[in-house]
């Protein structure tokens, strides 16, 4: 179906949770493919399990059950310490709460996934500067998060989860927090990243967020509804 | 972990104080009391110590006496009451006998006399009657004038040898050289002064005038009263064999059968040292206590400090590890936090123990003259000490609140608010 290479390779995941003596399930048998440059939008209502797999997709949490892999390694059986190092080095996250270190200006934010990377400093300056004026903030590299606003923020997180070189960014409802003309910019920059060649997954429950995208998943209790490419993505 | 990511923990680490500096200084303040005890004490040891090495290197430590009476005092005391005393003709006896040793010198001994040099008056000197080899030890030399001979002992000349202290005393400005001086009413010529040998805890020593042992015995008589002979091995190695030959050559001149104890005890400046490792062990007791007791009270607030700091912090735990910290670095970033805590706590109780040590040192003495073996300065290894406990204390303090850190899970962690 696709000639690109693949990315992420889903095969029957589930998650249960055990509450208390009832057993939830969060996701049931998900089976999914991500091509690289692939623009993905996960949509579903809340408690349809969406949280649940973008953190399953973002290495932040296993699956109990099905084998995920993540450009070829199987990531289902990693231990903490190697799913540490595939989110610093394959994954950019964004988040709708920007997630910045507060007392730390934007440059050094954008530092941090450098650091635990082991690069040195000169290095790791560069790369976060080029990362900042790739999303438009050269006027505000020692800036706090505080002095920014929120769609600056944004964009400080964007340069974040972009100075690794990650193989996907993988988005939180990055607009939920910012008015809707923000919201746009941010969505506009996404599509930029995605034209340049990057792979984005974001998570959204807006059909207007979800419209940009070129391919939309939608869940529902655990399940996928439908999985459908959107021809109209741009 | 990386030596990058090292350096950028300490960063972090230092920053994180720097946001909360009076919280930080509060926490470390039990660190500061638990460092600054340590210090301290074992500054007042140190001084002690090397004060104490220095009288016992003046005294000799090449020096036996043979006593009637035990030094370490204690339990032989009632023992040593019943012996006999040690006469003069023992002594000369010894004297004649004793083969291995470098000087041997007889010194009778009178507690309780008293000098007079016009107006001034010093009770309770120790008048010592010995001969012109004992001004050949190094207990003996003098920083002013000479000893005197042996010529001079063998006519019983009236000249006297004066304690440091003594000295100082009876002649506040100095001048004693070819004064006159009255003991216990006889005149004596001042014909030296002995150096300055005492420290705290054995000013006695320049309590102390030496005549000829002549003129001590015309003054107080040959009877009752029991002789001291000094004896001086010439070197530490030749200790044990002239300590050996003279307890022999005493035993047979008393008529100690071969199964009974020695009824003379053998003194050495060790005896003393004995009684120094005593206080010692009680001056680090106390100290030790007190500094495991503030220890706890640091560690306590430290870690509850870190606690707090965990927990504020759990969202930025949560960003860190979903960017790619490992549940190590997290570890790592929270033992180093309370290290540098606790190494700042260090430095601060440093600076505050120079301060005291130079001040006390500098002005103590001018009151109390016993205080003169203080240094002025911090012996280099407590501050290593100090910083090499400051740190563990950190890390002691640390470890709890950072596996509670590194243990989280980084979903709940980002979700926290």
């Amino acid at each position: 179906m696709n000639d690109k290479k693949l990315i992420i390779d889903i095969e029957n995941i589930s998650k249960l949770y055990h509450m208390g003596v009832e057993t939830v399930y969060a996701l049931r048998d998900i089976t999914l493919q991500i091509h690289e440059n692939e623009y993905v939008a996960i949509m579903g209502p809340s408690g349809s399990g969406k949280s649940t797999l973008m953190n399953i997709l973002g290495c932040l949490d296993t699956p109990t059950g099905g084998k995920y892999l993540f450009g070829g390694e199987d990531v289902s059986v990693m231990d903490d310490d190697d799913l540490a190092d595939i989110r610093n080095r394959k994954i950019g996250f964004v988040f709708q709460t920007f997630n910045l270190l507060a007392r730390a200006t934007a440059i050094k934010n954008v530092e941090l996934p450098l650091v635990y990377s082991g690069r040195p400093s000169s290095q790791r300056h560069e790369t976060a500067k080029k990362a900042l004026i790739d999303v438009g903030l050269e006027d505000r590299i020692t800036h706090k998060p505080n002095e920014l606003s929120g769609g600056q923020r944004q964009r400080v997180a964007i340069a974040r989860a972009l100075v690794t070189n990650p193989s996907i960014i993988l988005a939180d409802e990055p607009t939920g927090n910012l008015d809707s003309k923000t919201g746009e910019e941010i969505i506009a920059l996404f599509r930029d990243l995605w034209h340049k060649g990057n792979t984005i997954i974001l998570v959204t429950h807006e059909e207007e967020i979800a419209r940009h995208a070129n391919r939309i998943i939608r869940l529902r209790d655990g399940l996928i509804e439908r999985d459908e490419l959107n021809q109209k993505a741009g | 972990m990386t030596l990058v990511e090292f350096k950028e923990t300490i960063v972090i680490a230092i920053d994180a104080m720097k946001g909360n500096k009076l919280r930080s200084l509060l926490a470390s303040l039990g660190v500061v009391i638990g460092i600054s005890t340590v210090i301290l004490m074992g500054w007042v040891l140190t001084g002690l110590q090397s004060a104490m090495d220095e009288t016992f290197r003046m005294i000799g430590v090449d020096i036996l006496y043979i006593d009637k009476w035990d030094w370490a005092g204690g339990k032989n005391w009632k023992l040593a009451r019943q012996r006999k005393d040690i006469t003069f003709e023992q002594a000369d006896l010894m004297m004649e006998r004793l083969a291995n040793a470098e000087l041997i010198f007889p010194t009778a001994r009178d507690w309780g006399g008293s000098i007079k040099h016009e107006n001034l008056i010093f009770n309770g000197i120790t008048i010592i009657g010995t001969t012109s080899n004992h001004g050949l030890t190094s207990a003996g030399e003098t920083i002013e004038g000479r000893y005197f001979t042996q010529f001079e002992e063998s006519i019983h000349s009236k000249v006297v040898v004066l304690g440091h202290k003594v000295y100082t005393t009876i002649f506040p400005d100095g001048n004693a050289l070819n004064q006159t001086i009255k003991i216990n009413g006889h005149k004596f010529l001042v014909i030296g002064v002995i150096r300055k040998q005492g420290t705290m805890f054995f000013d006695f020593i320049d309590n102390q005038v030496f005549i000829p042992v002549g003129s001590f015995v015309s003054m107080y008589g040959r009877h009752n009263r029991s002789i001291s002979i000094g004896i001086k091995a010439g070197s530490e190695e030749m200790l044990d064999e002239v300590r050996e030959e003279a307890r022999g050559i005493m035993r047979s001149i008393r008529n100690v059968s071969p199964e009974a104890e020695d009824d003379f005890s053998i003194n050495e400046t060790k005896a003393f040292e004995n009684q120094v490792a005593t206080l010692k062990l009680y001056v680090w007791g106390i100290g030790i206590g007190m500094t495991i007791l503030s220890f706890i009270v640091g560690i306590i607030g430290i870690m509850n400090i870190m606690f707090v700091s965990v927990t504020e912090r759990t969202k930025e735990i949560g960003i860190r590890m979903a960017i790619g910290a490992k549940r190590r670095s997290i570890l790592f970033q929270f033992i180093v936090e309370s290290s540098t805590l606790c190494f700042v706590g260090a430095i601060i109780s440093l600076i505050i123990c120079s301060g005291i040590t130079f001040a006390v040192a500098t002005i103590l003495p001018k009151f109390v003259e016993e205080a003169g073996f203080l240094t002025p300065y911090l012996p280099f290894q407590l501050l290593l000490i100090a910083s090499i406990v400051s740190i563990f204390v950190g890390i002691l303090s640390g470890i709890i609140p950072a596996i509670r850190a590194s243990n989280l899970n980084p979903i709940d962690a980002l979700r926290f608010e």
